[in-house]
């Protein structure tokens, strides 16, 4: 955009609206770099994005941190895109990149420095949950910390997201039978741990009572 | 959620650990999202103030780099300050923890420093000292207008955060003005100089005195003007109809009254019949006054006798608001009406972007056809060839899309749809 010094400089700007804008012309916006198309990817895409980050990350914080980073990497990216109708698939592989990255070194930030898991409160973020489900989210997302950044994402991506084994693939860019194999991987350890943790299984007990 | 026959199903606390979590994620507030979207732009304009540097001539730029660095942080070391700023008083508010100035009355908040700079926050305005260091100190205004009175020292260096953008200031005398929710930054600079960085703004802007910057976000516009000296605003910027002033926040008072300055010759135009001065209106960005003044006067009446300035103005608020009639009516009468005018082409063009909104493909390609027929080198004509691609590109016709981009590219080959035009080449 160029910068003008005149007395009655607006008149000869083209204004847009940006919400009218489609995905693909969106996209071009983004690869021509233009300033508005930035903020109209965030307003159409942040949602989802911040969505499957706090799921993933079972921390609000974190996902906040995620969703910039996913953002600024397409920003800067954008240009790699070969398909501008493929902008929605485009920032999902982002996501994925991101959050495995995040993961594995959230991973080596725990070893090295024995930090905790994030709390319940925090992707709860003041909503309101009753004690127990926080407790239970807590430890859920303590036993999704134990499994690796791979496994984990096929698991919520398959469970909380309902994408498909194929979508699954194409986004992490894995083999469909590497995407079973994680996603069986994650459920028999997880049941194995829930079962392994008798207080966890009698919280889920009471809680599925109680609804 | 179907599943396929080989996947195994899960026990029931895990379905219920599953739903639970699914369940507990809660989506941002409009605040998150606009910090978050905030930290992004941020990020993005810093990036853009780092220039790329060619391997091969790294060690030569390195060593004249060391050298250029040397000499001003030694000076700086010699002449740092020997005290750091402190804040001196605070009127009509106090600092709280974290440093957030509180407004205790309804006159805004006014900071003495140490050394002399002033500022002076609007009634209502939020802001925050950031920090306060030796050579100078950071604040940040969240949203209203401040007023800043930088006592001139070579050793000192105060930066203003408004929104997305950074003011990096010496010795100057400045108002700021940041609006998050119309994403509004404006700044008029008095005296001295300042450098703004941010997003739009691209590497930065340096503005010397006298000068205005309006930054409109959701329209990717930057604009500079001149303002007037310090004196009080003329009665001749009352609009010619009579119209009653919309009116100005009282946090924003300050530098809309500066920016109502900024086209004296505008306001003298105003004088004469059929005149309106909207366009000074427009670098103010009072487009909803514009609307009421035309509104008042009556819409027929305006479209018959506005001039082509008035016109022109009145086309770009209408588009602005998203009322595609009215912009569509002011762009046909400024070609009816002035038929000779260079301006009659860009209506042509104009009204092609606004035929996009309402009228349709066809309508708008056929516009920019005309436009490009009838003034092949004219302002917009790589605006109208590229919006002619995208609109082919989302009609599906990849053939025509892909064919306008290379006529494009031979055109404008760094022109803003160049990318997009080199991307749609590259397809199959």
């Amino acid at each position: 955009m160029s910068n003008r010094v005149s007395q009655a400089p607006l008149a000869l700007i083209v204004g847009r609206d940006p919400r009218n804008a489609s995905d693909t012309d969106l996209a071009l916006a983004l690869m021509a770099r233009q300033d508005w198309a930035l903020a109209e990817a965030w307003r159409r895409f942040a949602p989802m994005v911040l969505r499957t980050a706090d799921r993933v990350l079972g921390s609000r914080n974190e996902a906040d941190d995620v969703a910039q980073e996913v953002f600024y990497q397409v920003f800067r990216r954008a240009r790699t895109l070969r398909d501008p109708s493929s902008l929605r698939s485009f920032i999902y592989s982002f996501v994925v990149r991101v959050l495995k990255t995040e993961l594995r070194s959230r991973k080596r930030r725990r070893l090295l420095f024995f930090s905790t898991p994030p709390a319940a409160d925090e992707l709860l973020d003041g909503a309101s949950a009753d004690v127990e489900s926080r407790e239970l989210l807590m430890r859920f997302n303590a036993l999704l910390d134990r499994l690796n950044a791979r496994d984990r994402l096929v698991f919520v991506l398959r469970r909380t997201e309902d994408m498909t084994i194929q979508e699954i693939a194409a986004t992490m860019d894995l083999s469909i039978s590497t995407v079973k194999r994680a996603m069986s991987h994650a459920s028999s350890k997880l049941d194995l741990w829930i079962a392994a943790d008798p207080g966890l299984t009698a919280f889920v007990e009471t809680q599925r009572r109680t609804r | 959620m179907k599943r396929p026959a080989d996947e195994r199903p899960d026990t029931k606390a895990l379905a219920a650990l599953v739903e639970l979590q699914r369940d507990a994620t809660k989506p941002r507030s409009a605040a998150e999202l606009d910090r978050g979207l905030a930290a992004v732009r941020a990020r993005v304009a810093a990036d853009r103030l780092r220039r790329p540097i060619l391997l091969p001539a790294l060690a030569v730029a390195a060593a004249v780099v060391l050298v250029a660095a040397a000499a001003p942080r030694l000076w700086r070391f010699v002449r740092a300050p020997s005290a750091a700023v402190v804040v001196q008083k605070i009127e009509g508010g106090s600092l709280l923890e974290g440093g957030y100035l509180a407004q205790s009355g309804r006159g805004g908040v006014a900071v003495t420093f140490s050394e002399g700079t002033r500022v002076q926050l609007a009634p209502g305005t939020r802001g925050w000292l950031r920090e306060l260091r030796r050579d100078g100190a950071a604040l940040s205004i969240e949203n209203g207008a401040a007023s800043f009175q930088v006592t001139p020292d070579p050793a000192r260096r105060w930066s203003v955060e408004a929104g997305p953008f950074l003011v990096t200031v010496k010795g100057t005398v400045f108002d700021v003005d940041w609006d998050p929710t119309a994403e509004r930054f404006d700044l008029t600079l008095r005296r001295g100089r300042v450098e703004v960085t941010g997003p739009v703004v691209g590497g930065g802007i340096s503005l010397r005195a006298g000068q205005h910057l309006a930054i409109r976000l959701p329209l990717a516009e930057t604009v500079i003007t001149e303002i007037a000296n310090e004196r009080p605003a003329p009665p001749e910027e009352k609009p010619a109809t009579g119209a009653a002033a919309v009116p100005v926040p009282p946090g924003r008072a300050a530098v809309k009254r500066s920016v109502a300055r900024a086209a004296p010759e505008a306001a003298a135009r105003a004088k004469q019949a059929d005149v309106r001065g909207w366009q000074a209106w427009l670098a103010a960005g009072q487009w909803d006054r514009i609307l009421a003044d035309a509104e008042q006067a009556g819409l027929t009446a305006t479209l018959e006798k506005a001039s082509s300035d008035d016109l022109f103005a009145l086309a770009d608020v209408a588009r602005y608001r998203h009322r595609a009639d009215l912009a569509r009516a002011a762009l046909l009468a400024e070609r009816r009406r002035f038929p000779s005018s260079p301006r009659a082409l860009d209506a042509i063009f104009l009204l092609g972007r606004v035929a996009e909104v309402g009228d349709g493909t066809a309508r708008a390609t056929a516009l920019y056809d005309e436009y490009l027929a009838r003034a092949p080198d004219g302002p917009y004509a790589g605006e109208a060839l590229g919006r002619k691609m995208i609109l082919a590109n989302d009609q599906n016709d990849h053939a025509q899309a892909r064919a306008i981009a290379r006529q494009y590219l031979l055109r404008f080959p760094s022109g803003s749809y160049a990318t997009a035009a080199r991307a749609l080449t590259r397809e199959p």
